[in-house]
């Protein structure tokens, strides 16, 4: 029953420490930020670390099982080009998306801000005639700006975020019919290098991924890198703590609602550039895959926390599965919606319970 | 082993525990026998709550241990079974409900009252509540949020919750350091209920890191170093000596180390400040002085600290630094130089989400970035010497707070502010669940904090510590100060009593 000192483990014995001594043990392997408190479970212990890379994995594996069962469809390069293509205007959709909820706060309003954006552009573009970079950067701003009144709602008059971007969702709705008059604007008089700006490619690679990635850089520099990005990841699993620790709670939160905000607007942008028109309602159905992704990708890398490269994984995961199955069972056009709403319910659960698990300790 | 003939009351035999390939309990047993309280004591991160988990069924362990509850075996692992033989909980930080109110806290596991149509009867069940709290010596707003009631509230709350089992239904009562932010007073008010407990034959565990209360309470005492049991022993056989040596393998140094340097200019004053309990309240902290209060729960104590760093709202005035600090802004407090670790640790100390290193540097992270960019190896290194300078026993800088023990969360909050340098440091309860070394060792950092002019002001509830640590001691009742001792007046026992209102 009694055990002497010695037979202990040496590094973590009290008894041979200084008065004030490192008890940091860190046994290679053993360092894992993700893990629940229930602590890793056994299967993700080996070299594949399956509990960060199990999306990466999957997705390989599914495009490696579509293109040798569809060879002549799904494994060729123009198809890999038009999933990478698609996806990128719904990733940087989803990286809106991402965005919000790591701040803690959640914005639905983000595919009529998407809509409006479209329809706003096309106006400015035709019935204002102005040059197509001034008319980009204006529809940023307004897309910044909606983030911005949402922040408002939010913070100051204390609404929750699910309904008063609810309600925004339908004001926007409304403001893109007044605005568009509820028509698909075609832009033909629109100067050519607009277009170009979203077909173009570079290297056979679709320009519209360069733009994803580009999203995709600078908000995983922000948020892994900076003190912002600390702060806003902080505020998102503690605001009270965080405010004692001296941040800005509302104000980052604000930011973040204007950063969704802005870049709902850039997917409209590149959209409207892809589809050389600004095609009227095109936003709402990006909304559930953006969401459906945001949350898969909160299970992956960094698993618990919304971060940019496992929300990329996530994306091509669900892209590469909706396209393969589309493929493999052309008549049975219900396949996408099936696999992108069962997607987001198993996502969801897993990250609350990861969060659950958090809280009740 | 057993005092008596009769079955234990509880028996854990040969409990072990691995998390993510670290084992934190080896082997452990442990037996209680009726009427019995058996201490638990260990240092931060010993295991003493992983047990207890353990017992729950909140976390499961390794293969090959067993429960038995009065000689019948249990399921380990399975919490209702637990729960059905009569075991209950008083645990660490665990157990409450957040986001419910205490009536329904104190309802949930045990049902509402009910009225015409299985209505709940609100009005019984809220009596019932208030009457649970009372029994126990506490009056508590029974609506309120558990979230928003002070740490002191919420144990209240978890015992009563215990005690609402009928008459020899609980075999046996767990309590989880239900004393860390508890002044002496109320102290021996749960220790009347704990006795009134076991004589009705109740087996009770009890951990804590205040080593005069297993000698006052217990019958025997079970020590764990690192997770192996490494003694059980009758109180009677042992001295406070013993005991240390036990848990810690040498001996503590409780002498305080302060340059006795002439303190400076007044760094933080309060003129006029009221809040929720404080009634009325001036006070001036000068450069290098450390000064503490005193108070039971409700005395105004509490808040004080939330009060001046602006976490509350208050009315008066505040200067930091000849510099008015207003009311509900923290990151003002923050940019004059002020460091608050704050007693509600869950709620206001950790970001649960981050890891130790993220917490650890979360004050100071703007220090570590060059342009906008946070240095990784920097990052790293400062993490690290934080968690050495405070003797934090973590698995690495990179696993998330929460697997940290609960005094092991507390080093972390602390070394978090004295990161910053302040120029005024607030504590409130700084040593809560650390364990008797490193409460020593935090006791000598802010000796050194003081003697390099930081004006320190200590709320404890933890009368011993603000003798050990404080110039000067302002006891608060109702509200207001009732008196205020300097230098060798500041005994434990005069502090105890006038904040009881007795006189001194
Ligand atoms: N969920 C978890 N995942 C990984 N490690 C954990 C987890 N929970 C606890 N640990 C580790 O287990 C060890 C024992 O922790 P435990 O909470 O039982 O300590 P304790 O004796 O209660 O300490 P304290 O006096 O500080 O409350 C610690 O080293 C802790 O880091
Ligand atoms: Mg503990």
């Amino acid at each position: 029953m009694k055990r002497t000192i010695k037979e202990r483990s040496v590094m973590t014995s009290p008894t041979d420490l200084p008065a004030v001594g490192t008890t940091v043990v860190d046994p290679p392997g053993v360092t894992d930020p993700g893990s629940g408190p229930r602590g890793r479970p056994a299967w993700s212990a080996g070299v594949l670390r399956l509990d960060r890379y199990s999306g990466l994995y999957l997705a390989v594996i599914l495009a490696v099982v579509f293109s040798v069962l569809l060879p002549d469809t799904f494994g060729t390069l123009s198809n890999a080009r038009v999933i990478a293509a698609s996806s990128a205007i719904a990733g940087i959709l989803t990286l809106a998306v991402a965005v919000s909820m790591a701040a803690g706060t959640f914005d639905i309003s983000l595919a009529a801000n998407m809509t409006f954006s479209i329809c706003l552009l096309g106006t400015l573009l035709t019935s204002a005639d102005l040059p197509w970079v001034l008319a980009v950067i204006l529809t940023l701003l307004a897309g910044a700006s909606i983030g911005a009144v949402n922040a408002l709602i939010i913070t100051r008059l204390g609404v929750e975020p699910i309904v008063a971007t609810l309600g925004m969702s339908s004001v926007l709705a409304a403001l893109s019919f007044w605005v568009a008059d509820g028509q698909t604007i075609l832009l033909d008089g629109v100067s050519p290098t607009f277009t170009e700006a979203g077909q173009a490619t570079i290297a056979t690679v679709p320009i519209t991924v360069f733009y994803l990635a580009a999203v995709a850089l600078v908000l995983w520099f922000l948020l892994e890198h900076t003190p912002l990005g600390r702060y806003i990841y902080a505020i998102g699993s503690n605001p009270q703590a965080a405010k004692l620790a001296g941040i800005k709670v509302l104000r980052l939160q604000s930011l973040s609602l204007m950063m969704t905000g802005a870049l709902a607007a850039l997917a409209g942008v590149v959209l409207t550039m892809q589809l050389g028109a600004s095609a009227f309602g095109a936003g709402a159905p990006y909304l559930l895959p953006a969401f459906a992704a945001t949350f898969l990708g909160a299970t992956q890398i960094l698993p618990g926390r919304f971060n940019v490269r496992g929300t990329i994984i996530a994306l091509y995961l669900l892209a590469i599965a909706v396209k393969g199955l589309q493929l493999q069972f052309p008549d049975l056009p219900w396949i996408k919606d099936l696999v992108e709403g069962t997607v987001l319910i198993v996502a969801v659960s897993i990250t609350a319970r990861a969060i659950r698990q958090r809280r009740t300790r | 082993m057993n005092p008596d003939q009769r079955a234990p009351r509880l028996d854990l035999r040969a409990v072990s525990k691995t998390f993510g390939g670290t084992r934190v309990l080896h082997d452990v047993s442990l037996d209680i026998a009726p009427g019995e309280v058996h201490a638990l004591v260990g240092q931060n991160g010993s295991g003493k709550s992983t047990l207890i988990k353990i017992l729950a069924g909140f976390h499961e362990a390794d293969p090959g241990a067993s429960a038995l509850v009065d000689g019948r075996p249990r399921s380990l692992g399975d919490p209702d079974d637990i729960h059905d033989a009569g075991v209950r909980f008083v645990h660490q930080d665990l157990g409450l409900v957040p986001a419910l109110s205490v009536v329904d806290n104190l309802a949930l596991g045990h049902g509402y009252a009910r009225g015409m149509g299985g209505r709940i009867n609100w009005r019984r069940q809220t009596a019932a509540a208030e009457a649970a709290l009372r029994a126990i010596g506490y009056e508590v707003d029974v609506r309120a949020l558990v979230e928003d009631l002070q740490p002191v509230e919420r144990t209240a709350v978890a015992i009563a919750r215990a005690l609402q089992s009928a008459q020899g239904e609980m075999s046996v009562l767990v309590l989880d350091e239900p004393t860390a932010t508890m002044p002496k007073a109320e102290v021996q008010r749960l220790f009347e209920i704990i006795n009134t407990v076991r004589q009705q034959g109740v087996g009770i565990l009890y951990v804590s890191h205040h080593l005069e209360e297993v000698f006052e309470l217990a019958d025997r005492v079970t020590v764990l170093v690192d997770g192996h049991r490494v003694a059980t022993k009758r109180c009677s056989e042992l001295d406070q000596r013993g005991l240390v040596d036990l848990m810690t393998g040498g001996v503590v140094d409780e002498a305080r180390q302060r340059s006795t340097t002439v303190p400076g200019e007044p760094l933080l004053a309060l003129r006029g400040v009221r809040g929720a309990e404080i009634v009325e309240l001036d006070l001036q902290v000068l450069a290098g002085e450390v000064v503490g209060v005193a108070g039971i729960t409700g005395s105004g104590r509490e808040e004080l600290c939330s009060l001046i760093f602006g976490a509350k709202p208050r009315e008066g005035r505040v200067t930091v630094r000849g510099r008015e600090l207003p009311a509900l802004r923290p990151h003002t407090a923050c940019a004059l130089g002020m460091a608050l670790v704050p007693a509600n640790r869950l709620r206001d100390g950790i970001v649960s989400g981050l890891n130790v290193r993220e917490n650890a540097n979360l004050t100071t992270v703007r220090r570590l970035a060059r342009h906008v960019r946070i240095r990784p190896r920097d990052d790293r290194r400062q993490a690290a010497s934080i968690s050495t300078k405070m003797s934090v026993k973590a698995p690495s800088l990179e696993s998330p707070i929460e697997s940290l023990s609960g005094g092991n969360q507390q080093k972390v909050v602390l070394g978090k502010w004295l990161q910053t340098d302040p120029h005024v440091l607030l504590l409130d309860e700084p040593t809560q669940g650390v364990d008797i070394k490193a409460k020593a060792e935090i006791h000598h950092l802010i000796d050194d904090v003081a003697s390099k002019g930081v004006a320190v002001l200590v709320c404890s509830s933890d009368e011993a510590e603000l003798e050990r640590l404080c110039d000067r001691v302002l006891v608060l009742r109702h509200g207001r100060v009732v008196s205020e001792f300097n230098g060798a007046e500041v005994q434990t026992r005069r502090l105890v009593h006038t904040s009881l209102g007795l006189t001194s």
